[in-house]
């Protein structure tokens, strides 16, 4: 894994915790988490640690910036259904989280 | 179990230290009121019956005093004044119990009984119930390598089994010279030796207050998965709980733990809402649960490794959230279900602490790496930013800690069941047990 592709999933999974950490239900936020094992599965789970330390409060730029980095994760060779199930789970758990 | 190996053991030699006159009781001659049903060559046959069955319990006890032998110390010894140092002398009167058993057990010729004997029921009473002594003496085989010797007991259990075996070879002897009558009986080689041996050794072990916390110990059959359909309500939560405690036996990969930690945390949370109003008290302690996986979750993000399977667990754990889910929010909850539920948590956070310590330990899991960031400060050349991770933290003291100091269920102190001293008791008053004196009898007051 490049550098540049580490820290792309690095931000990706930060954003994904991030939102699981303020979602407003513990269903999103599970939804959330189920999102962020995704994530982690189409990389075979070997995946740089995250930090959510010092990431916006703002649930809008944090969905908008979760969902821009794991696009970009296509530019790194990742495969491109595994990343549409990533933003499937991730929309689902945004609906989620903004039903409650 | 030894508590219902022993009790077993206990209360049926109870019941043949009751029974005098012998010959009577195997059809044999003793009184002109009861007709002789059984022929001699018969009656020599039952003795070497009860022999047989005798040879098991001699052959248990013989292995008990194995069992303990190395590590138990007698009361009457000094205390070791240098913890590193072994125990300058042995249990003597243990050590001659045991010489005296396996003398006895050797001198024998009597065989072990054979599978069909321990497993046919007999028509002759006492009979039976030397069987069942043989079969719980069989039986009681099993608890020693399943958490009963070999350095598994503390001292007081150890005296308590002590005592037990004593007990057993006391009441052993007692009956060989009951027994004596049967034609052809073998009586017990050198029985004399072996009963001051149980004595002393009973002795020994009374100078101290028992531990029947012992009988909760050994052999236990293995919990079975509840298959079939879902049950109805709330019990279909519990079946998929129940099931998701015995999957979790085979070590879960990392992946697959986080997902069962998802699904503990959302059942806790919505039981918790769930029983707000009728059990406050399981209410608080789910939230704290609630709250301790939602914490344990936040660790396991950075906790990676393929190493494991879990698959079954996983499913489990999502049947039992989707069963809870569907559930409509004024559901009876039945107090017995929900108090089962407690017990099947405490067994699982106990099991996923093990694991994941076990796990790190084992290098099973790993922690991951944190990619270094860039600094941009507006030079030319942008240099990697060089993060220092404290050694306390490399070595995962974080999640570790939230292990063993929130998720491990506090020990509890092991209790003795119900009825363990009583059983016991009756036995040490079975031994000296007399035949009930006639009214007008010679000792005794005539109406």
């Amino acid at each position: 894994m490049l550098l540049a592709h580490a820290i792309t999933l690095t931000k990706a999974r930060s954003y994904v915790a991030a939102l699981a950490d303020r979602a407003s239900t513990a269903e999103a936020s599970s939804a959330y988490e189920h999102a962020l094992i995704e994530l982690d599965w189409i990389h075979g789970d070997d995946v740089p640690a995250l930090d959510t330390l010092g990431l916006t409060t703002d649930h809008d730029t944090l969905i908008l910036d979760a969902i821009t980095t794991i696009l970009q994760l296509a530019d790194y060779g990742v495969d491109a259904l595994g990343i549409e199930l990533v933003l499937a789970a991730l929309y689902d758990a945004h609906d989620l989280d903004a039903a409650a | 179990m030894y508590g219902e190996n022993g009790h077993l053991l206990r209360a049926e030699l109870s019941s043949l230290l009751k029974q005098h006159r012998i010959q009577l009781r195997i059809g044999g001659p003793g009184t002109h009121t009861v007709p002789v049903t059984t022929t001699g060559e018969e009656r020599a046959q039952i003795g070497e019956q009860v022999r047989r069955y005798r040879q098991s319990t001699l052959t248990w006890c013989l292995q008990a005093t194995i069992a303990v032998g190395p590590e138990s110390e007698s009361r009457l010894a000094p205390r070791a004044t240098n913890p590193f140092r072994l125990p300058a002398a042995q249990h003597g009167g243990l050590a001659a119990l045991h010489q005296a058993l396996d003398h006895t057990v050797r001198a024998s010729t009597a065989p072990l009984p054979d599978l069909a004997e321990l497993t046919t029921q007999h028509d002759l009473p006492l009979v039976e119930h030397w069987r069942q002594v043989a079969r719980a003496a069989a039986l009681g085989e099993h608890d020693f390598d399943a958490g009963l010797g070999h350095g598994q007991l503390d001292d007081g259990q150890l005296h308590t089994l002590i005592g037990d075996i004593a007990a057993t070879v006391r009441a052993l002897v007692v009956l060989d010279a009951r027994y004596a009558t049967i034609p052809g009986w073998e009586r017990l080689h050198r029985a004399d030796r072996l009963g001051w041996a149980a004595l002393a050794c009973a002795l020994d072990a009374s100078l101290d207050p028992p531990d029947y916390s012992i009988d909760i110990r050994g052999w236990r059959p293995k919990t079975k998965v509840i298959t079939g359909p879902a049950k109805p309500g709330l019990l279909g939560v519990l079946q998929a709980e129940h099931n998701l405690t015995i999957r979790m036996q085979t070590f879960p990969s990392a992946m697959n733990l986080r997902l069962v930690v998802d699904s503990q945390r959302l059942l806790s949370g919505d039981l918790a809402t769930r029983v707000q109003k009728i059990e406050p008290a399981l209410h608080e302690a789910w939230r704290v649960r609630e709250q301790t996986y939602v914490d344990l979750q936040g660790e396991l993000r950075n906790v990676g490794g393929s190493v494991g399977v879990g698959g079954l667990a996983v499913a489990e754990g999502a049947n039992a959230w989707n069963r809870l889910k569907v559930l409509p929010p004024g559901t009876e909850l039945d107090p017995r279900i929900l108090h089962a539920f407690t017990t099947l948590f405490t067994k699982l956070d106990a099991r996923i602490a093990d694991v994941v310590e076990v796990g790190l330990q084992r290098r099973a899991y790993f922690v991951r790496v944190k990619v270094p960031g860039i600094v941009t400060n507006g030079r030319v050349v942008a240099r990697v930013q060089e993060r220092f991770v404290p050694p306390a933290e490399a070595d995962h003291a974080a999640i570790v800690g939230l292990v063993r100091d929130r998720l491990r269920p506090p020990p509890e102190p092991p209790t003795a069941p119900p009825g363990a001293a009583r059983s016991r008791a009756e036995l040490h008053a079975a031994i000296v047990h007399q035949p009930e004196r006639r009214a007008g009898g010679k000792d005794g007051v005539g109406i």
